[in-house]
């Protein structure tokens, strides 16, 4: 059933779904990351969504998302200290920094989000567009996102943009080189093949996604 | 391959082993949130910038030994050669903080650099002030400054900063007593032996017999060259020329030094060292103001020692280290 808003009680159940997604592709996640770097992706994603449920569960913060989500950010980096269950904290730290003063989150507030997460993965990972990685998901999702909701967008209809941008994403770094982390050392293979921290980041966005359908 | 001998419980427990040991033989101190890893001063002064460090377990007294009397209010304590989280730093600095502001001050090192980042994002939404200053004073380690590696040399960093906290300064004057001693900080280290972490069991490397590492850092990090072990006459001459390379101190200028062992170096050695030092800064002309020797940040059991000078760039500075502290691991009055 789609909805118009998120409330702040409902942030345990919407990384529910998120969690799901990821122990749906925990495998698939895992494959790519084993031929392109150490392979835990898909435990590093399934264990840090995991357990966000919970976190934020224990952090309730009744019309306040913003702390919710920064604190279940913090937390979380705990749980998955690796590189990237940092940037999803990041990510998940500066998109609940842009929600300050939203007591819920409709649709401009959750493009808003997505800007924000993709804000703090390219600052915390020191990343660009370009460098193949999760922030070439989740900037052209964010954009996509904020074009729909300026345009008036329903919040399901400003997701399913955001997810439309996040494929395009996923697609275009096919070609491109890794700069970072363990990817970095076989950038001979990544050629025509897509890059794992960016479709994890493409399961953000349908775990979010299926959550607000 | 050396074998582990360590005086220790299982190797898991390690850390947490050490810091029961800790808290019962010092109640000077004490942890917050039932976490042992969130070491803090027992009392704090209210009014007074409060400082915290933090970094991995493995180099005693660095970090934790600091928090005391006029140095440092807290430390987030990590695994062995690991980051603390920052949900844990963030636990100290509620704890420690007394109403002027938060300073982090601790090691070059990515992961430490990012949890405590994470903090400070935390701590702001409370309103709790925070500024940050990284030791990177390890002049082998990179040519780019901002790269560099902290160790031995962050105490010079400790005691300027703590002493204006101490003395009623504001985080901007604290901040800026720390950068000054940054500033005018410089090291080398070289190792003879490498460590051993206890969950690991073994060394990461080797150094064959009559083989040392220069420049070599304090988690084991590869240094510029590997060859056979120089006199301390030709290492004091090595380091000194290094550090003066990179920071120019005049003749008739002051500099306080650090003669620190890493851990499994005696303090025969270490004044042997400290002898050979003073003959290169006495042939440039170059007063030592003061001597610290013994151990100051150390790799577990690594032999070898690191190099320290700070250059006393002014007074203020010079009050500043000169001023007493006592906290459980380090007393100077």
């Amino acid at each position: 059933m789609a909805i118009t808003e998120i409330k702040a009680e409902e942030l345990p159940a919407l990384f529910e779904s998120v969690a799901e997604v990821f122990e749906e592709k925990k495998e698939l996640l895992c494959q790519m990351d084993a031929a392109m770097g150490d392979g835990d992706l898909g435990l590093t994603m399934s264990k840090g969504y995991g357990a966000l449920p919970q976190i934020l569960r224990e952090n309730l913060d009744a019309d306040n998302p913003a702390k919710m989500l920064m604190k279940g950010g913090m937390k979380m980096s705990g749980v998955v200290p690796s590189t990237m269950g940092t940037l999803m904290s990041s990510g998940l730290m500066q998109g609940g920094k842009m929600l300050n003063g939203r007591k819920t989150i409709g649709a401009s507030e959750f493009a808003d989000f997505l800007t924000g997460f993709a804000e703090g993965i390219k600052k915390r990972g020191k990343c660009d567009a370009g460098d193949r990685t999760i922030y070439d998901v989740l900037e052209p999702a964010q954009k996509a996102a904020q074009q729909a909701a300026s345009a008036g967008a329903s919040l399901p209809d400003v997701a399913a943009a955001a997810l439309q941008g996040a494929e395009a994403g996923v697609e275009a770094t096919k070609e491109m080189i890794p700069r970072f982390g363990k990817a970095a050392v076989h950038a001979a293979k990544a050629k025509g093949v897509e890059d794992q921290g960016a479709v994890a980041g493409k399961c953000l966005i349908e775990g979010l996604l299926r959550y607000i359908n | 391959m050396i074998d582990m001998k360590k005086i220790m419980n299982a190797p898991e427990n390690y850390v947490d082993d050490m810091l029961r040991g800790i808290y019962a033989a010092n109640p000077m101190v004490k942890y917050a949130e039932d976490d042992l890893r969130c070491y803090c001063i027992a009392e704090k002064r209210p009014g007074k910038v409060a400082i915290i460090t933090g970094g991995g377990t493995g180099h005693l007294p660095l970090f934790l030994g600091y928090v005391g009397e006029n140095m440092i209010d807290g430390c987030g304590v990590g695994g062995v050669f690991q980051s603390p989280s920052a949900e844990q730093i963030v636990n100290v600095a509620k704890e420690v903080e007394a109403g002027a502001g938060v300073l982090f001050l601790y090691g070059n090192y990515t992961g430490d650099i990012m949890n405590f980042d994470m903090a400070a994002e935390i701590l702001e939404m409370d309103d709790i002030q925070t500024a940050s200053i990284v030791g990177a004073d390890d002049v082998l380690s990179h040519a780019d400054p901002s790269v560099r590696r902290g160790v031995a040399g962050i105490f010079f960093m400790y005691k300027c900063a703590g002493a204006k906290a101490a003395d009623g300064g504001d985080l901007e004057e604290v901040l800026a007593a720390a950068q000054k001693a940054k500033d005018n900080t410089r090291t080398v280290g070289f190792a003879l032996t490498p460590c051993i972490i206890p969950e690991i069991g073994h060394p990461n490397f080797e150094l064959k017999d009559g083989e040392m590492a220069f420049g070599m850092g304090i988690h084991g990090e590869p240094g510029v060259w590997n060859g056979p072990i120089k006199t301390a006459d030709e290492l004091a001459k090595d380091s000194v020329e290094e550090i003066l390379d990179d920071m120019e101190v005049k003749a008739g200028e002051e500099v306080c030094v650090l003669i620190n062992g890493l851990g499994a170096t005696s303090q025969e050695e270490l004044y042997i060292l400290s002898g050979s030092v003073r003959k290169e800064l006495d042939d440039r002309g170059i007063k030592t103001y003061r001597t610290f020797v013994g151990e100051y940040a150390t790799s577990m059991e690594m032999a070898g020692a690191s190099i320290s000078l700070c250059r006393i760039a002014d007074e203020e500075m010079k009050k500043q280290i000169d001023k007493p502290v006592h906290t459980p691991f380090y007393t100077q009055v």
